[in-house]
Order: structure tokens, then C-alpha cells, then sequence
């Protein structure tokens, strides 16, 4: 299997040329993220240079600052930009003094969501008439006090997306949800269909909001922790070690090496037992019971070597600001996870000599590397389309830097192709565990829990390759080392603005379960 | 199919009996904490209260209130005073009551009243 660098179409020019042509006072540096301000009037030239940047990609856009409380306090527009062949990170400032600023989303597609997200969390909105949805918080109920927000509430509520229910005679809307089955998060799916065929398909996401972001303020890194690892369970390392290193940029914090090691090894397990669900789920909406058995004893043999070997069985309280809190326990992990891992192995290739099964999978909800591409997608759905994106590859930490990793990739973007690219990626995380143990991974802080709190702080950004693809998270600390911004943005916020477009590729109702467990995304990492 | 129903004849039962027997698995579960009345202090419950992230603990006067139903298991109350909190060892938690799962433990430490 062969995959391509996003956007690589020649030879990289340099980050420095970039940065003297984006001028202005850049602070490079020879660190992995660069940090540039560009003046609000400059910042569509400037989203337009780094749109044409060979093997840039945007990232992230996310805002700050525009406090009502404090006159004058403007917001702060950040744009986190992948510079994948660089290994490194853009982010650039642009304070917008007024309610507007220049329309990214038609310069980068992928910031249309965040652009309704800003719309609704500070009040400021594109240049132009686009109508932006609502994405975030949900429509107040009657009176009373409104949803806590990042800074000023819109000028006018956010566009309510539905479709006509009755489009040119023949086509209808089908709603579905937000209450679904048993144990599956709210979501609502605007289906408009012609009967069978999936014309068009929209997501409402806003029910599970929680407010994490907000909930963060005025903490410390370390008592956030714990919201960060709940905002998406099933992601609760990817998500912590993410934030983690974001606070530790902030802190001039550099964990031991024994500790990054035992957080990777955490992060591997995670990635397993979310590919040994995905591939229940799988099963589940083919409605191939049997293989659905085999992949949940799988799956539980995994949970339970998770317990074993760090004490929950989700992973949670593993990442620590500074490290972690405890490490692995080695003799567990070497004794039982071939066992599981080949319980796995064994059930996949059982549904792979399963023509019923196959044949279901393959052409079904295929997502284009272009579309891919545009919209920003990471992880396994877009390797899966040939984009060999992968953060442990491309913005390498420890100890992933020092260790040369395989990323799997496949061609034809379906449900096959990201299945395939799960397998082999649950294998290359047991490859790694091995070598992880090998070096030694263990507990351990850079520093005590209360030397690390009494620090001041500046803001970081932080990145790990959770199962779903990349996660990053910004923080910003006070004087006296509390959050006044933190900013997560898990892979599920990325991915599902592709399942649409996976769904409407010629697909019928029965296929959107196949595809939403080939995805297996988060309703809750989008809805923080 | 045939391959699957040998899988299956192959495999066996692999259910555990629970809750027949313990499950041996929840020996490595993360449970709410038991606290101990004589060492425990105003000064330490107050303490214990602002370390809990999900508000599982108040204190009201001499008695310490634990909301188990609130609690994840999260250890940090453990950590932070390991003479006094131990991990209970329970996690069969389901009450006909939420008002059952609230717990008043009387601080009954050296200096406490």
C-alpha cells in the first residue's frame, strides 16, 4: 500500500521564507510550534499564502480573549496550522477589533465549523451573508439565565439547519434521534432521502454540550486534567496527553523520558481496544452476530489488561501534568496482550474470509482523498484515502521521535480500506508496546505536583495521535498558573464533518451504521 | 458460517459467573474510597473536599458527606491523605434510593471538635 503527504505537490519552500513573507514581528523559533501575529486587516492575504504552503494544513481555529466583563477586551482569532513536511506547528494571532473578520472558510474549507462555533461562543462572525449553524449551544429554552459562554453572545441566534421536508416531490427529510439505541450518544441525523437512496444527510451535535472549555477557566492544569479525560471517555489518553503537553509548553515543563514512554504506552492501548470496538460494531450493523461475540471477548480481554496494567480499565488518571501518575505494570502486559491482541487477529481474519461480511463493507460510504483533504480529516478515516497523515509520524514527540513507526494507509477510502488500516495499525501498537517496555516505561514527574501548580504560566499547544487521529489542545495560564483559555480539539470535532459525505456517496439507509462504526467517532469530543 | 459455528464449539463459554462469584477481574477496578472517622479533621476534610473534582464530598460541621453516586474513583482523596482514605473495595453500587448512596461520616479525629 502506498499513501501521499496531504498537499506535498513539489518542494517545500522553507518555514523561514514563509515566515518573511508573513513578515511582521514573527517569533520563530527552533522549537516544533512557531508563533506568528498578523494584523486582522492582513490575515486573509495571509490564510491565502498559508492555504498554498506545500504540505500546510489547517489544523485548528479557535478564539480567545472578548470577555464582556472587561471594556475593550477584544478577541483573539488563532489559526493552528499543520506544517506536516516541516514537522512543525503554525499559530497565528490576529486581534479583530470589531464584530468581523475575513470569510476563511471559502479560502479553507475546513474552518467553516469553527467559524460557526466562534460565531456562537464570542459573537463575531466572516465577512459576507453565509448563514452559520448552530453547532455548539443549545437553543435556550424559555427565560432564565442563558447558557454560560466563551465571551459575547451573538448579535442573532445561529441558523437552524433543516432541510425542506419536501423537496421537489420526491425527496423528504427523515429525522432520527437525538435519543437512539441503548448506549449510543445523542445525535441528531437530518436523513433527506428519496425512500432508500441517501440524498443528503446533516448532523445536530449540540445536545450532549457540556461546556468542558468553560468549565476549565480558573483551574489549574492539573484539576483540569480531570475534565479533559471525560470529555471523550473513549479517548481519555489521547485527549490528556494532548492537553498535557499543551500545559507543560506553557510551564517550561520536560517530563522524564521513562514517563513518556509509559504515556505512549497507554496511548497503543487505547488505539487497540478502540479498533478492537470499532470492529464489534462493525459486526453489530452487518448484523453478523458471531463475529460481533468474537471481537467483544477480544475487546473485554483488552479492557481488562488496561485494568491490569494501569488501574482503569478506560485509561483515565494515567496523564499527568508533568508525567504521569503511575506506570505500567510490564509483567502483565507482556504476559497477556499477545493473548489478546490474537484474539483480535484471529477475529478479524475469521470476517475477512466472510464474503457476507465483506461485501458490505467494500464501496460503502467511500470518502474521497480530495474531500479528505479539504475538509481536514485526520487519523485512520483519512489514511484510509491515501493521505498518510499521522502526528507520531509528522510531529514526532518522545519517545515516538526516536522510533521509527509504520503508518498504515489504504486507497480506496470505504469502510474496507479503514478497517484495514485499523488492523494494521492495532498491530504496529503492539510492536510498539514491545519496544516502549523495552526501554523502560515507568512512573515518574519532572517535578512535585505542588512545585508544578505554583508555577506561572505563559500558553502552549499540545498534539498526540489519539485512535481517531489527531488531538490538539492550546492553554493559556496567568500569572499565577490558572487557566483563562483552553482550547481542545479532539479528532472526532475533525472527523465528522466528513461522514456526511461519506454517507451520501451512493449509499442507502441500512449503510449508515456500517459507516458510523467505521468512523467511530465521538458524539461527546465534538459537543465539549 | 460453518466456520463461525467452530469457532464457536472451539472457543467455549467464556462468560465469567458473576454474580455467582466475584468476577476476578475487579481486583484491578478503581473503587470510591472508606474513610476513616478517627483520623479525620475539619482541616483534612476541608481539604479532602476542595482535592474531589466532582463535588463528591461537603462538609457540614463535624461530619464529613460522601455522595458515592457522585464519586469516580478517581483516587485523588487517597493521594492526598493516605492514612486517613483507603480504597474501599466496593463497586456493586446500585441503590433503589439515590438519598442510599449518600454516606455521613462523623469526623471523630484529634482536634476535630
Amino acid at each position: 500500500m502506498t499513501a501521499v503527504r496531504p498537499g506535498l505537490a513539489g518542494e517545500a519552500p522553507g518555514l523561514h521564507g514563509l515566515l518573511s513573507e508573513l513578515g511582521r514581528d514573527a517569533a520563530a523559533g527552533d522549537g516544533p510550534v512557531v508563533t506568528v501575529s498578523v494584523a486582522g486587516p492582513d490575515l486573509e492575504a495571509a490564510v491565502r499564502r498559508l492555504a498554498a504552503f506545500p504540505g500546510a494544513r489547517l489544523a485548528d481555529v479557535f478564539a480567545s480573549g472578548g470577555n464582556p466583563a472587561i471594556r475593550g477586551d477584544h478577541v483573539v482569532l488563532r489559526l493552528v496550522w499543520g506544517l506536516d513536511s516541516d514537522q512543525r506547528y503554525l499559530v497565528t494571532d490576529s486581534v479583530i477589533e470589531g464584530e468581523r473578520y475575513p470569510q476563511l472558510s471559502d479560502i479553507a474549507p475546513a474552518a467553516f465549523h469553527e467559524e460557526c462555533e466562534i460565531y456562537e461562543q464570542f459573537g463575531i462572525r466572516p465577512e459576507g451573508g453565509k448563514p452559520l449553524n448552530r453547532v455548539a449551544l443549545p437553543p435556550q429554552s424559555g427565560p432564565g439565565p442563558a447558557l454560560p459562554r466563551l465571551g459575547r453572545a451573538p448579535a442573532e441566534p445561529p441558523a437552524e439547519v433543516h432541510a425542506p421536508h419536501v423537496v421537489g416531490g420526491h425527496a423528504f427529510e427523515f429525522p432520527f434521534g437525538p435519543v437512539r439505541q441503548v448506549g449510543v450518544e445523542s445525535l441528531y441525523y437530518g436523513l433527506v432521502t428519496s425512500g432508500e437512496e441517501i440524498v443528503d444527510l446533516y448532523l445536530f451535535t449540540w445536545h450532549k454540550h457540556r461546556g468542558v472549555e468553560w468549565r476549565m477557566r480558573g483551574r489549574t492544569p492539573r484539576e483540569a486534567l480531570f475534565h479533559v479525560e471525560r470529555t471523550e471517555g473513549l479517548g481519555a489518553v489521547g485527549a490528556g496527553w494532548a492537553f498535557a503537553a499543551a500545559a507543560e509548553a506553557a510551564l517550561g515543563v520536560d517530563p522524564p523520558g521513562q514517563a513518556m514512554r509509559a504515556r505512549a504506552v497507554a496511548l497503543e492501548l487505547e488505539r487497540l481496544y478502540n479498533h478492537a470496538a470499532a470492529t464489534a460494531a462493525l459486526c453489530q450493523s452487518t448484523g453478523l452476530a458471531v463475529g460481533q461475540a468474537a471481537a467483544e471477548i477480544a475487546l473485554e480481554r483488552l479492557l481488562r489488561l488496561n485494568a491490569a496494567a494501569f488501574g482503569h480499565r478506560y485509561l483515565f488518571g494515567v496523564v499527568d501534568i508533568g508525567g504521569v501518575r503511575r506506570g505500567p505494570d510490564a509483567t502483565a502486559l507482556r504476559r497477556e496482550l499477545p493473548g489478546a491482541y490474537g484474539e483480535l487477529r484471529h477475529a478479524a481474519d475469521a470476517l475477512l474470509a466472510t464474503n457476507s461480511f465483506v461485501d458490505r463493507l467494500e464501496a460503502t460510504g467511500i470518502l474521497t482523498q480530495e474531500a479528505a483533504r479539504r475538509l481536514g480529516i485526520v487519523g485512520p478515516v483519512a489514511r484510509a484515502t491515501g493521505l498518510a497523515t499521522d502526528v507520531r509520524a509528522d510531529h514526532p514527540a518522545e519517545p515516538y521521535a526516536g522510533c521509527p513507526l509504520a503508518v498504515a494507509g489504504a486507497q480506496s477510502g470505504d469502510v474496507l480500506a479503514r478497517f484495514q488500516v485499523m488492523l494494521a495499525e492495532a498491530a504496529e501498537s503492539v510492536r510498539l508496546i514491545g519496544e516502549f517496555l523495552q526501554a523502560g516505561a515507568g512512573p515518574g514527574l519532572t517535578e512535585s505536583p505542588e512545585g508544578i501548580a505554583g508555577r506561572a504560566g505563559r500558553s502552549g499547544l499540545g498534539w498526540a495521535e489519539s485512535s481517531r487521529g489527531e488531538a490538539l489542545a492550546w492553554v493559556a495560564l496567568d500569572g499565577s498558573g490558572r487557566i483563562t483559555r483552553a482550547r481542545l480539539r479532539p479528532a472526532s470535532v475533525r472527523n465528522w464533518r466528513g461522514f456526511d459525505d461519506a454517507c451520501r456517496s451512493q449509499n442507502v439507509f441500512t449503510d449508515i451504521p456500517i459507516i458510523e462504526a467505521s468512523f467511530w467517532l465521538t458524539v461527546a469530543g465534538t459537543s465539549r | 458460517m460453518p466456520l463461525w459455528f467452530a469457532r464457536g464449539l472451539r472457543r467455549g463459554v467464556v462468560t465469567t459467573r458473576y454474580p455467582a462469584r466475584p468476577d476476578p477481574s475487579a481486583a484491578e477496578l478503581p473503587t470510591p474510597p472508606a474513610f476513616r472517622p478517627d483520623a479525620l479533621t475539619r482541616e483534612l476534610a476541608d481539604r479532602l473536599c476542595r482535592v474531589c473534582p466532582s463535588w463528591a464530598l461537603t462538609r457540614n460541621g463535624d461530619v464529613l458527606i460522601f455522595d458515592v453516586g457522585a464519586c469516580t474513583a478517581c483516587g485523588r482523596c487517597r493521594e492526598a491523605a493516605p492514612a486517613a482514605v483507603t480504597a474501599s473495595g466496593e463497586f456493586e453500587l446500585a441503590a433503589t434510593d439515590p438519598a442510599h448512596l449518600v454516606k455521613r461520616i462523623p469526623l471523630l479525629g484529634e482536634g476535630a471538635r
